[in-house]
């Protein structure tokens, strides 16, 4: 355990030291403040428009366009660019040290191979839970001082009006599963990084499965359909059900489960892969 | 005390045998050069004691005890460089050394790294970002971060690549400190042979992945031929006496002086003769560079 915590020191200071750790905060710390102000801004007529087909049916009443709700609009739009923002980190932990030839200074140090692994891939979960909670603190932290709070109004396939008094407890559950969805794409670009030793191989590779598995997953063929519940690109979306209702329990822990799993595997993968690998770089 | 033991190692890539059944002792307090041509496969073996990579087959036995199975309290007494003294460029000389230091459980306070730092001249330059650094800095940084842990073996693969010619005498005068004064023993790889011939005790020669001689280095010098120049005003004459008893010492004049390969037990022999037919000699230098010796061992092992 000594060994493993030393490790994760170590690890956190390399990875803190470089740039590219910190693109992924960057772009959220720009987008996120503009996509508040802008609500505050237009927001209603972007609400309007959101809500055309059906404003002849319904009648909204009270704050709708609040800090809740905007909290979940960014949440649905900019979680298909957080994955790339992860893999930044995860893509190079491994694959890094042997760009720069630096897996020879960390193997030959009297630490096992397991522990060096397993502090890189925590430092990997830890920089990815990061960059959801840093999501979710600029999206509240602004978003409810300058909109205020109130009913979440959730539009997919159909419209889920959430009490105000209803809300934190979804918003707890929903970045936890996000959370976990980029700890399972961290985990992915972690063991891609293990195998090669360039950083870009893993990053691009692990945005490559995630846009096949999103084509595949939007074909509407007999095959396809069989192979769809066990994509991963299904379940990291998981975490929208948490504002349905009722909200669907039996999906969401089959989406942890299958999460987790991917997780796991990558994870033991990796183990594998670098406790036999010859250092040659 | 043996503190390293080479038994059979090798490490086979399909056909390709880079290190073929290597034997080698090192006993503490050895300064041993470690030579061979390039692909002899000498960074391998290097890498199989590091357990950088795995051996195909054989033992290493470091400190009495098996690498397999005790690596980490064998790892924990050893400093080295292998290969190229690559670093975390976006980080200073001092948060490198401060986080390899951590990894083995070295003092890691500012006093302690600057004065490793200063050991290899690097103290002026301790917060600059190792991208800042010229091969010749890297690989002071090299040495450094192998001695920050106090370990009892050094391993130093190449460590004068890239130096000054200033540069190469003090890492060749930290190596025989390091031995004399400090006890430690060095596992000393390098291409530039007179550092070896300069700092070793003992040393081996491999290529193509075996032994081909193995020994003090002082006896591997004076052992068989070496080149010896006689200094003599009757130099043509003494020439033409020579080859006519010594046919194959490739005998040749040059500036007033014959040129000649011979043992060095024969030497006094030679000198003898000349003086009986009325030759003076002037003045005897044998010459045995381990260059030479080198050159002779590799090309043999070629033919052979």
């Amino acid at each position: 355990m000594g060994d493993l915590l030393l490790m994760l020191r170590v690890e956190l200071s390399k990875v803190f030291s470089k740039w590219r750790t910190f693109i992924g905060y960057i772009a959220i710390g720009i987008l996120v403040p503009i996509i508040v102000v802008a609500m505050r801004a237009e927001g209603v007529s972007y609400f309007a428009f959101a809500t055309q087909s059906i404003k002849d049916v319904f009648e909204f009443q009270g704050n709708l366009l609040n800090g809740y709700t905007v909290s979940l609009i960014i949440m649905s739009t900019m979680f298909v660019h957080v994955p790339f923002l992860v893999t930044l980190v995860a893509g190079d932990i491994l694959a890094g040290e042997a760009t720069g030839g630096t897996y020879r200074l960390v193997f030959t140090r009297p630490i096992p191979r397991s522990t060096v692994v397993t502090a890189k891939w925590l430092t990997s979960m830890l920089t990815a839970v990061m960059l959801v909670a840093w999501l979710a603190l600029l999206s509240f932290g602004l978003g409810i001082p300058l909109l205020g709070t109130g009913e979440v109004v959730n539009i997919r396939s159909k419209i889920t009006i959430i009490a105000a008094d209803d809300v934190i407890w979804r918003f707890v559950w929903a970045y936890g599963m996000a959370c976990l969805s980029m700890m399972t794409i961290s985990s992915i670009a972690f063991l891609l990084s293990s195998l090669v030793e360039n950083a870009i191989g893993p990053i691009m590779t692990t945005m490559a499965i995630l846009i096949v598995f999103t084509i595949i997953s939007a074909i509407d063929l007999p095959f396809f359909a069989t192979v769809r519940p066990f994509l991963v690109n299904n379940h990291m979306i998981a975490w929208r059900y948490m504002f349905d209702d009722p909200v669907p329990w039996a999906r969401i822990y089959t989406s942890i489960s299958i999460l987790a799993a991917h997780i796991v595997t990558c994870f033991v993968a990796a183990q594998i892969i670098i406790r036999r690998k010859d250092i040659l770089t | 005390m043996n503190i390293i033991e080479l038994r059979g190692l090798r490490k086979h890539y399909g056909d390709f045998h880079a290190v073929d059944g290597l034997d080698l002792t090192v006993q503490a307090g050895d300064v041993y050069g470690f030579l061979g041509p390039n692909g002899a496969g000498k960074s391998t073996s290097i890498r199989m004691m590091m357990s950088l990579i795995r051996p195909t087959g054989g033992t290493i036995r470091i400190f009495g005890l098996d690498l397999t199975t005790n690596r980490e309290s064998i790892l924990r007494r050893i400093g080295a460089i292998v290969e190229r003294p690559d670093f975390y460029n976006y980080l200073s000389a001092r948060h490198n050394l401060e986080l390899l230091g951590r990894m083995s459980r070295a003092d890691v306070s500012r006093a302690s790294l600057m004065r490793v730092l200063g050991v290899v001249g690097l103290d002026h330059r301790a917060e600059s970002k190792v991208k800042t650094f010229s091969h010749g800095m890297k690989q002071r940084l090299g040495i450094a971060q192998a001695l920050l842990h106090d370990p009892d073996l050094i391993i130093l693969d190449e460590p004068t690549t890239g130096l000054d010619p200033q540069g190469m005498k003090d890492i060749r005068d930290l190596i025989l400190t390091l031995s004399a004064e400090h006890k430690k023993t060095i596992f000393l790889s390098s291409h530039i042979l007179p550092e070896v011939e300069l700092t070793a005790n003992r040393m081996i020669v491999i290529n193509r992945g075996k032994a081909v001689v193995e020994g003090a280095v002082q006896d591997l010098l004076n052992a068989g031929r070496m080149k010896v120049t006689i200094s003599t005003p009757q130099a043509q004459e003494a020439a033409v006496l020579l080859r006519s008893t010594h046919a194959d010492a490739n005998i040749q004049v040059a500036d007033g002086a014959i040129v000649m390969l011979a043992e060095r037990a024969d030497i006094p022999h030679i000198v003898q003769h000349l003086v009986q037919s009325s030759i003076s000699v002037e003045r005897v230098v044998p010459v045995r560079s381990l260059e030479e010796y080198f050159l002779t061992l590799t090309k043999e092992d070629r033919h052979g």
